[in-house]
């Protein structure tokens, strides 16, 4: 297991220079950032002058390296637009709202997946398994900005003010974003349990374990989900770090401060060092959550060994 | 002994401590609740405070309830008396401002003579290390954009005297429209104290700044002008339209910018509701390459549309009845001048007609016809500026086809648009839409586009237009200017540099608690005044 750790901190950095690297060339072969700093009137020898006062005017090379040594100390520079740096920037979007929206999102979307999808596979064909797979394929087919707009318009216009359409600081805050962005994987969860559980409940060992004259409840949650839960492992695993990076229209939407659009407003304005710094939080989120997944394999699956 | 102590409960009456400068409660004869706060939907946060690193459209609307200027304006667009109480030359080379006193900033510090050298010294960027201050990179480089602008000096304690080596009728407007930021604040706190903890002498002090979410505002009671009739404010970023909407509806914000042209008449239909809209200085054109071939990276080539007819064929081209009515839902104007038509100096122009015929007839003169079509190349910012502008571009396409253009229309990103303008490296036959706007208030503004090479000029003034143009900026006498600046938009106008399409209109709908908004045609909002009813 040691080994095992430890090869994977050192994938882990190379990894992560890898999306520096990719990330700082890709970011300017986009092009230059100034043209968004100068009136609309300024000359070239304005635009120039723009240009050497954010040190864009060195060689490319003298850049990278410069870049490389300051990324080390979480130095990615300040950004562009707001003149302050780029990785406090970022980290204040991720915590505490962009945390809390995908944790909230995670727990509702697997919380109510196991229990629905288990019911689903256990009574197959039946109704509940009927009005759980519509549900689902209803969830996952709406897009999420139609879906946060109905929602705004029936909790927080219909009914008087229920919820609050925008912004976050509570509870009250949280739960239409958190239902809007956990509604497609709560959807796929439900479905991957479905037919996680029906697979497994034809094995011979589930089959013995009823023979042995174990209670259905523990057949089921004991025995069979545990092994109908591996992909569920890790589709929960990859919708999390989505959730982490990629809930902009959920931000949008629901005017939530969170890290995604912060990226997102980024790229259209060349502000390069909030890019730089957001892609690596992404990247490191990204290879942490698929650490944590092959650990969990192990947990659930005893048969797992990490070498 | 009644009458030997009358004088003294008289004295005592006159000089006790009575509440000053109470609140009216009551507007136009409603209740108001002086205590009330209103929360203001905007589409975006602001990325800076310190107006010296810029202020576009966004962030114009949260420096100018902090900051100040010299001149302010009124509902109109009209220049007024802001933070100096006059301006005017002084021979041909200066300009005098007379300063308005016992204004101070929100931390306390006075408003005076010291202040404006010292904004001057910001702007043109001179002693800043003398000051101790970290220079900013601003949108206007001062010292680059007026290099007339010589020295300044202090008269007395309010009054500042600005030279100019050759004449500048318009230094009131750009010297005038920038924000005052206090001098000993700004040195003991940096541009980043400014920046993050804006003090300013303006009618709200910012109290708290959540980042992408929101500005928290409080009434300034010790503001010089007229205050507003409510206590707290709060910006709140709210980027989507529908949802900006849904939270009016629901009573969650007071007031809401940017409202889409069709969605209007359905909120003007709540009676809970109101809709005002205002002019904006957001004039929309097609800018096409008229550039002589040693202004720009063309191969050689003269760009296609340097032949007048051309532009103005095009120009007949647009029907922009049409595209105001059917794609701006009435919420935009034509307009044939290349000023805004709030702007001080505007003369309004004849519009281009309509006429695809004499569109075609003068293609055909410039040497366009049949076997030889004129073609253009048109790049457009997708998602810039709006969904009705995305909806105009390939309208506005098709137009030009039926005259026989040959038009190909390309989606681009701001930023690429932006740096092919920057480059100068649009082919001869290429053209591009934008929108042109300003912060200053001079017509100026508009007309020194076509006047040194820039990001936006693709068609520079032929010399007996640039001529004219440097008389502009060269007389003094303000009526006589005024004819000038008349002249030159009419002379303009028939010279065509750019295809015109419309000038917007911005929609904003409030609650109808809130009383007395009227929109500015200036890219910020004013609560001056403006009340909350009970």
């Amino acid at each position: 297991m040691r080994a095992f750790l430890l090869r994977r901190a050192l994938h882990a950095v190379f990894v992560l220079w890898g999306v520096v690297t990719a990330v700082f060339f890709l970011v300017r072969l986009t092009g230059d950032p100034t043209p968004f700093l100068v009136d609309q009137t300024a000359t070239q020898q304005e635009i120039a002058e723009a240009r050497r006062q954010l040190g864009l005017d060195r060689p490319l090379s003298v850049q990278y390296l410069d870049f490389l040594r300051a990324v080390p100390r979480g130095d990615f520079g300040i950004s562009i637009r707001e003149k302050r740096p780029a990785m406090p920037m970022v980290l204040e979007h991720l915590w505490p709202a962009t945390v809390e929206l995908a944790a909230a999102a995670l727990l509702l979307s697997t919380v109510l997946a196991i229990p629905l999808g288990v019911a689903s596979a256990t009574h197959k064909n039946g109704v509940v398994d009927h009005a759980s797979r519509l549900a689902s394929l209803f969830l996952q087919s709406m897009p999420s900005f139609w879906l946060g707009l109905m929602l705004i318009l029936l909790f927080a216009v219909q009914l008087g003010g229920l919820l609050p359409a925008f912004g976050s600081g509570g509870l009250s805050h949280l739960i239409l974003p958190a239902v809007t962005l956990a509604a497609a994987p709560l959807a796929q969860n439900v479905r991957l349990i479905r037919s996680g559980m029906l697979e497994v409940l034809q094995q011979d060992y589930v089959r013995t374990a009823r023979a042995k004259g174990l209670a259905e409840r523990l057949v089921i949650y004991r025995h069979a989900l545990r092994n109908a839960a591996i992909p569920v492992i890790t589709v929960t695993g990859l919708s999390l770090g989505f959730m982490l990076s990629g809930a902009v229209i959920i931000e949008t939407v629901f005017s939530w401060p969170g890290m995604g659009r912060l990226i997102v407003q980024a790229v259209p304005g060349r502000d390069f060092p909030v890019i730089q710094a957001g892609v690596f939080v992404f990247a490191v989120i990204f290879v942490g959550l698929n650490l944590i997944v092959d650990l969990l394999y192990t947990v659930v699956d005893p048969r797992v060994r990490l070498t | 002994m009644i009458r030997r102590a009358l004088p003294l409960v008289v004295a005592l009456v006159l000089l006790w401590p009575w509440p000053i400068a109470a609140q009216p409660r009551t507007v136009d004869g409603v209740a108001i609740d002086p205590d009330a706060e209103l929360v203001v939907a905007l589409s975006d946060d602001t990325t800076n405070m310190d107006p010296r690193i810029g202020m576009g459209s966004i962030r114009s609307n949260y420096i100018r309830q902090v900051f100040e200027s010299l001149v302010d304006v009124d509902s109109q667009g009209r220049p007024v008396p802001g933070l100096a109480l006059s301006w005017k030359p002084v021979g041909e080379l200066a300009w005098e401002f007379a300063l308005r006193r016992g204004v101070t900033f929100h931390d306390g510090e006075p408003f005076n003579a010291d202040t404006v050298l010292f904004n001057l010294d910001r702007f043109f960027r001179r002693n800043l290390d003398k000051l101790g201050l970290k220079d900013v990179l601003a949108a206007t480089q001062f010292e680059k954009t007026y290099p007339f602008v010589t020295r300044w000096e202090k008269v007395d304690d309010y009054t500042v005297r600005i030279h100019t080596s050759e004449p500048s009728p318009t230094l009131w407007d750009f010297i005038g429209r920038e924000p005052m930021v206090p001098k000993a604040y700004t040195i003991k706190n940096g541009a980043d104290g400014l920046n993050d903890r804006p003090v300013g002498t303006g009618p709200w002090k910012m109290v708290e700044w959540k980042r992408k979410t929101s500005m928290q505002f409080e009434r300034n009671d010790a503001y010089w002008g007229t205050q507003p009739q409510f206590r707290k404010m709060r910006f709140q970023t709210i980027p989507e339209g529908a949802a900006r909407i849904a939270a009016l509806r629901a009573g969650q914000v007071g007031l809401i910018e940017g409202v889409p042209p069709f969605d209007a008449p359905a909120l003007g239909q709540d009676s809970r509701l109101k809709v005002v809209s205002s002019p904006q200085k957001l004039s929309c054109r097609l800018y096409v390459n008229a550039r002589p071939k040693d202004k720009y990276d063309s191969g050689g080539q003269d760009g296609l549309f340097s032949d007048r007819r051309v532009r103005m064929a095009l120009n007949l081209a647009i029907n922009r009845d049409a595209i105001i009515k059917k794609i701006f839902n009435g919420y935009a104007l034509p307009n044939a001048s290349p000023v805004a038509s709030v702007s001080y100096g505007y003369a309004p122009q004849e519009a281009y007609p309509y006429d695809p015929t004499r569109a075609k007839a003068l293609l055909a003169e410039a040497g366009f016809r049949d076997g030889n079509p004129l073609t253009l190349q048109l790049l457009f910012p997708a998602k810039h500026y709006g969904q009705s502008f995305d909806e105009m571009a390939p309208a506005v396409v098709e137009m030009l086809k039926d005259v026989g253009v040959q038009a190909t229309l390309k989606p681009v990103d701001f930023a690429t648009l932006l740096q092919t303008a920057t480059k100068g490296t649009l082919p001869p036959n290429g053209g591009f839409a934008a929108c042109r706007t300003g912060n200053n208030l001079d017509a100026d503004d508009y007309l020194r586009d076509w006047g040194a090479i820039a990001m936006i000029n693709w068609a520079p003034y032929p010399p007996e237009l640039m001529s004219l143009y440097t008389a502009t900026r060269r007389e003094v006498d303000a009526q006589k200017r005024l004819k000038l600046l008349a002249d030159l938009q009419r002379q303009v106008r028939d010279w065509a540099p750019v295809v015109a399409l419309y000038q917007e209109v911005k929609v904003y709908a409030h609650s109808a608690r809130v009383l007395r908004f009227t929109p500015l045609p200036e890219l910020n909002m004013d609560f001056r005044g403006v009340a909350v009813k009970k």
